[in-house]
Order: structure tokens, then C-alpha cells, then sequence
């Protein structure tokens, strides 16, 4: 018998090993609203998945069949629901279909049930080493992938092994240098520094602070029109409940233009790293803190606050006009009382 | 330059759904068939013409879609019963007057089933999680009446488990703020009236924020403008009180500009191909700017505002002033 190339692929109704199923159509005794119209083989394929689970069937040829369906639509849940089912009713071997799914993740990244499928394995095979690094690795084609992300954060706190968090600040430090405006490597380097309890060698959060503080200052220097580190400065000081004062000296050359070219360059200063010269400044998101430490200091400063918000209503920031005419508004209230 | 909502083509796009000619793309959406029609139908009650898709045809598909041994709806005829799907259909059915058709003690039974010890809603039997399940069981259980069934305290405390530094919510616990779960998890806090729960100076920044250049919303920093985020962002705006904090003379002119002035419907971006998906938050989102001649549209639960009132569902969300032409 010929081995059926691309162009021969034989139908499950053609193959004699599969003759003993009963194949169901869709659509029983039912109008549809709109008929479906399918591909020959995408139809066969189904017809025969509803045969199957219609008799329970959980065999090693179900695996080739829902694995058939799955690389033709990964969005067709029931037949992950059915493959997962059989693969534990046989006590397959987990590893080589995880094998199978990286390569079916680098095709379907976006696909939920590519992920969650996995997620399912893990918990069956206890290994999450390898899958940080199949993880890393598909990362490395889209680097801002939600459900990749997610997962990672997932497997770390569901094993919760000082081994495996041991190497995520290195981790997500690569994925930075690599886009320095990565929001999910920000959000996930919060997550290992904050989120996840404390583990051994990390017991002294000040100093947790103090690093993760040089580290955004670092970065806000290299490219200060980031969100994303702003917000991540924002969060450290929130959550170790520092005054946004205490930044002061640091964000406040952000918040002006460009020192005019001859100007004699300031001392160096470690603490707080100044605007590279390409910089584009003002700052939005500095002038905005600024405004935001005037705000906290009160009385003679609110007037200080409400020039910079002016400036970003009218000038700096004018698609969230509202948002500083409200600042402003708000502002005003406390200067009446 | 577009700078108006064709809706008699976006109606015709919709009518026209059903004769697919991409065959492919048709059947392999099947997993997605009952959100399409929820999708589809809203955009048309939105726009004024809820007639245009044939009532009874419909509420037979939706009835097909009935899985016996779940008690509840899948996307299609033989697909296992889904939280979305359920949640889609009995939206669909209450729009098209039909809700009498479905035992909803069976419904109830189904959705309360699928919360975990955690408070998350898993969506099926195969245990995905996700926030965007909770709001589909909080948003059903409230439009079938029997929204004192739930466990309010236990599912609050798991969207405080989402809620990150920035303000925002994620899809699981420790995940990253994106507005589309932003929104499912300010719409179920709205919908348990615990909205205290959020803090909202920063969450509303934050969403004002996703506003880019060209007019148009994205789902976090750095990622592209995608119309759908018209719906997420602007809802839990609106639910906040807060939605004149978006440029909406920029937003309505990035929501035009996506449109397909020759298929009809609306794409995630000016230039790409269009969906209904796509098509609907679209004219959601514009129904919540004020344009002219469409219907209100309650942003908690995405359906028409004359539906949820007449349920006694409204909670006190705001959208723009209806602009007459």
C-alpha cells in the first residue's frame, strides 16, 4: 500500500483501521442557522471525533486523531478536553507530548488551550525546570505574549522552588536589555521582587529596595520616555511606602528641557543618574511626579503643582487635557478649604 | 477619510456572515459561532437594526447549541458546554425575547459548578482560568436573577489577587494588567456594587493612558492601538465616571478610519481585515462617545441600556451626552 503523500492524504473513511467507528455528522435532525461549509477533511476528522466520543473511546489511534483536529483548529476545546482525558487513561509518556506541543506552541502561540494543555502536563510530570525554558525560548518570537508570560509566573509560584526563582532576575534583566519598554518584563520583575513572598537571601527588603530603585534609575536614564519604568518606580515607592519627595533630586532634570548645548556638564552623581544628552525631554511622566510631590507637600506648592499640570494640558501631554484640567480642579478644592 | 459610521453597510456585513465565502476560516471559527451571533446581534441593536438577522432562525441555533448533559449552551451543536457560550446565549435570548426557553436552575447549577476553592470561575471542564470566566458568571447569574446564589466574598477576593501596582487587573493571580481583563474585572466588581475595591485614581490614569497618538486605545504600554480596546477601556471609564478623560473627537476619528468602506465592518486597525468581533466594539465604543443615532449601551453588561433598565440591573456608570447630528 502507498504511503499517502501531501496530495493523497487518505480520509479516517477511507482507512480501512478505522472502519469499526461509527462517524456522526454535525448537525442531526438540526436546520443550522447557516450551513457550515468544511473542508473534506476537517469534516471526516470531526465526524469521526464525535464517533469516538460517543463510544468512549480512549486508544492510542484517538491521540492521532485529536492531534489531526487540534493542527487544524487549536481552538476546538473539546478535542483538548478528549485528548488530555485519553492521554491519562493510557498513562502516556508526558514528556514526549510536551514535545509535541512546542512544537505545535511556536505555530499557535496565541492559542489559550496550547497553554493551558501544558499547564495540565506540568502538574502531572512535576518537572517545571524544562519549561522555563521552552518558555525563554518561544518568548524569544514574541516577546510581550500575555499567556506566555502568565504561565511563566504560574509555574513559578505554583512549585515555588528557590532553584527556579533563583534565576528570574537574570531572567527577565535579559529580556530588558533586549526592549527596555517590555511591560511584561517589567510587570514580572515586579512580581519576583515583590509579589512572591520572601525567600532565602532575601530577607532584607530594604536592600531589595534600594537595588530594584538603582536598577529603574538606571534604566529611566537610558530611555526616560517609558511607562513602563515610571510606573514600575511608582509601584516600588507605593509599596515600600516611601514619599515620592525622597525622588526629588533624581526625577527633577527629567521634568526640564534640555540643558542648551555649551551648557558644562553637571558632576557625575551614581544615585541619581542624569538625562542621556539624546534623551528627548521634557518628561511627561517626570513632570508629572513633580507635580504629584508638590501636590503631597500642600499649600505654597500647589501653585507649583498647577503650573506643571497647565504645561501638560496645554503643552506636554494634551490628548489627557481633561485628566490635568481635572488634577487642577481637584487641586483647587484643597487650596479653598 | 471616513469621518462617519456607514451603518447600513455594517448591517449588510452582518446580515452577510452566515454565506461565509472564506469556507476555511468559517468552520474553523465554529468554537466561536455562539459569540459571533452575540457579537453580531449587538452590533445591530446597537445600530438600530436588531430586525435585520431573522429572530426565530436565531433563537433556534441558540437552542441547538443546548449541551443536555451539562445544563447549559456550548459555541455550537455538539460542542461541550462553555461559560462564554452559556453567558452569549442567554444574552441573546433575552435580547431576542426568548429567555423563557432556558431551564435556568440547570444554568445556575452549571455556572456555580465551575468556581474554584480560589474564587476564579474556570470556563469548562477543562479547567481554564481566567478572570474573564468570573465575569461571565457574575454578568449571567445577574441577567437570570439568581445573583444571590454566588459566593460574592470569595470571588472579590480573587479579583483582589489580580490587582496589581499600576491599578490594573490581570487574566490569573500575579498576572500582568491588560484593559480587556481591566474591564471584566471592574464590570463584576460594578455588578456586586464592591467598586471600593478598585483604586481608582490610579486605574483610571492608567486607562486614560492607553490612549496613543493617532487616537486609537491600546491593551498596556507599549502595544499597538486595537479598536476593541474602544469597549474595554472606554466601559470601565464609563463605569468609573470617568470617560471625558479620553480624547473622543481622536478615538471616534481612529474608529472611523478602521472601518471597510467596501465590505462593510470594522478591523482592529485602519487597513486590516474586518471581524464582527471587531465590528461590534467598535460601535460600542461609539455608542458610549455620544454619536448620533445609535442606542445607549449598558457598558457592565454590553448589551442594550433599555434591556439591563428594564431588568432593574442599571448600576451608575456614565457615557458621553447622545449628540444630535
Amino acid at each position: 500500500m502507498d504511503v499517502p503523500t501531501e496530495e493523497e492524504h487518505l480520509l479516517y473513511s477511507q482507512r480501512p483501521e478505522w472502519a469499526d467507528v461509527l462517524p456522526l455528522e454535525q448537525y442531526e435532525n438540526i436546520t443550522p442557522l447557516a450551513p457550515i461549509f468544511y473542508t473534506d477533511e476537517y469534516k471526516d476528522a470531526t465526524n469521526y471525533f464525535r464517533g469516538i466520543v460517543k463510544s468512549e473511546e480512549m486508544t492510542p489511534r484517538v491521540l492521532e486523531l485529536t492531534e489531526d483536529i487540534i493542527r487544524q483548529n487549536p481552538g476546538h476545546y473539546s478535542a483538548w478536553q478528549y485528548r488530555y482525558k485519553t492521554l491519562m487513561a493510557l498513562k502516556c509518556p508526558l514528556d514526549d507530548e510536551l514535545k509535541l506541543m512546542d512544537e505545535l506552541a511556536v505555530k499557535h502561540l496565541k492559542t489559550y488551550q496550547v497553554w493551558h494543555h501544558r499547564r495540565l502536563l506540568v502538574q502531572q510530570t512535576r518537572n517545571p525546570g524544562p519549561e522555563l525554558e521552552f518558555i525563554a525560548n518561544s518568548l524569544q518570537n514574541d516577546m510581550k505574549n500575555y499567556h506566555t508570560w502568565s504561565y511563566r509566573q504560574w509555574i513559578l509560584a505554583y512549585f515555588n522552588d528557590d532553584e527556579l526563582w533563583s534565576h528570574e532576575l537574570d531572567f527577565v534583566e535579559s529580556m530588558l536589555e533586549a526592549d527596555v519598554r517590555n511591560n511584561s518584563a517589567w510587570h514580572h520583575r515586579f512580581f519576583i521582587a515583590f509579589q512572591s513572598g520572601v525567600r532565602n537571601g532575601d530577607q532584607d527588603r530594604d536592600a531589595i529596595v534600594r537595588r530594584e530603585l538603582a536598577f529603574v534609575k538606571e534604566r529611566i536614564a537610558v530611555a526616560p520616555n517609558n511607562a513602563s519604568a515610571w510606573n514600575y518606580l511608582r509601584g516600588i515607592l507605593d509599596h515600600a511606602k516611601t514619599p515620592y519627595s525622597e525622588l526629588q533630586a533624581f526625577v527633577k532634570p527629567y521634568s526640564l528641557p534640555q540643558p542648551p548645548f555649551g551648557t558644562p556638564p553637571e558632576v557625575v552623581d551614581l544615585e541619581d543618574p542624569l538625562p542621556s544628552k539624546e534623551a528627548q525631554l521634557p518628561c511627561v511622566a517626570a513632570i508629572e511626579f513633580m507635580a504629584d510631590i508638590y501636590e503631597e507637600a500642600g499649600s505654597g506648592d500647589l501653585m507649583k503643582a498647577t503650573e506643571l499640570w497647565r504645561s501638560l494640558a496645554n503643552e506636554h501631554d494634551t490628548m489627557r487635557r481633561r485628566y490635568w484640567e481635572y488634577r487642577i480642579k481637584e487641586a483647587s478644592k484643597t487650596i479653598k478649604i | 477619510m471616513t469621518t462617519s459610521l456607514l451603518v447600513p453597510l455594517h448591517v449588510a456585513y452582518i446580515r452577510a456572515l452566515g454565506n461565509s465565502k472564506d469556507e476555511l476560516s468559517y468552520h474553523l471559527s465554529a468554537h466561536l459561532r455562539m459569540n459571533a451571533v452575540y457579537w453580531g446581534l449587538t452590533a445591530l441593536c446597537i445600530m438600530g437594526h436588531k430586525d435585520a438577522l431573522d429572530r426565530d432562525e436565531m433563537v433556534d441555533f441558540v437552542m441547538s447549541c443546548w449541551d443536555e448533559e451539562a445544563g447549559a449552551f456550548g459555541a455550537h451543536p455538539d460542542h461541550d458546554a462553555h461559560l462564554h457560550s452559556t453567558l452569549n446565549a442567554i444574552q441573546i435570548l433575552l435580547m431576542q425575547d426568548a429567555l423563557a426557553r432556558v431551564d435556568v436552575d440547570r444554568v445556575v447549577k452549571f455556572i456555580l459548578s465551575l468556581q474554584q476553592p480560589s474564587g476564579i470561575f474556570a470556563g469548562d471542564a477543562f479547567g481554564e482560568t481566567d478572570t474573564r470566566f468570573l465575569y461571565c458568571a457574575v454578568n449571567a447569574l445577574s441577567l437570570l436573577g439568581r445573583l444571590h446564589e454566588l459566593d460574592v466574598e470569595k470571588t472579590v477576593a480573587y479579583i483582589r489577587r489580580c490587582r496589581n501596582f499600576d491599578g490594573g487587573f490581570g487574566a490569573i493571580a500575579d498576572a500582568e494588567s491588560h484593559a480587556a481583563r481591566v474591564f471584566v474585572c471592574v464590570a463584576t466588581l460594578a455588578i456586586v456594587d464592591r467598586l471600593d475595591e478598585i483604586d481608582q485614581p490610579t486605574l483610571c490614569w492608567w486607562l486614560s493612558e492607553r490612549q496613543l497618538p493617532n487616537g486609537g486605545l491600546n491593551g498596556r504600554p507599549e502595544k499597538l492601538e486595537d479598536v476593541c480596546y474602544s469597549f474595554w477601556v472606554l466601559s470601565a471609564l464609563s463605569i468609573l465616571g470617568k470617560l471625558t478623560w479620553i480624547d473622543a473627537s481622536k478615538l471616534e476619528a481612529f474608529i472611523h478610519s478602521a472601518q471597510d468602506i467596501e465590505s462593510g465592518g470594522i478591523a482592529d486597525r485602519p487597513g486590516d481585515v474586518p471581524d464582527v468581533f471587531h465590528t461590534l466594539f467598535g460601535v460600542a465604543g461609539l455608542s458610549l462617545l455620544g454619536y448620533p443615532a445609535l442606542m445607549d449601551l449598558d457598558p457592565v453588561y454590553c448589551m442594550p441600556a433599555s434591556i439591563i433598565e428594564k431588568l432593574g440591573l442599571r448600576k451608575g456608570w456614565k457615557a458621553l451626552q447622545r449628540r444630535t447630528a
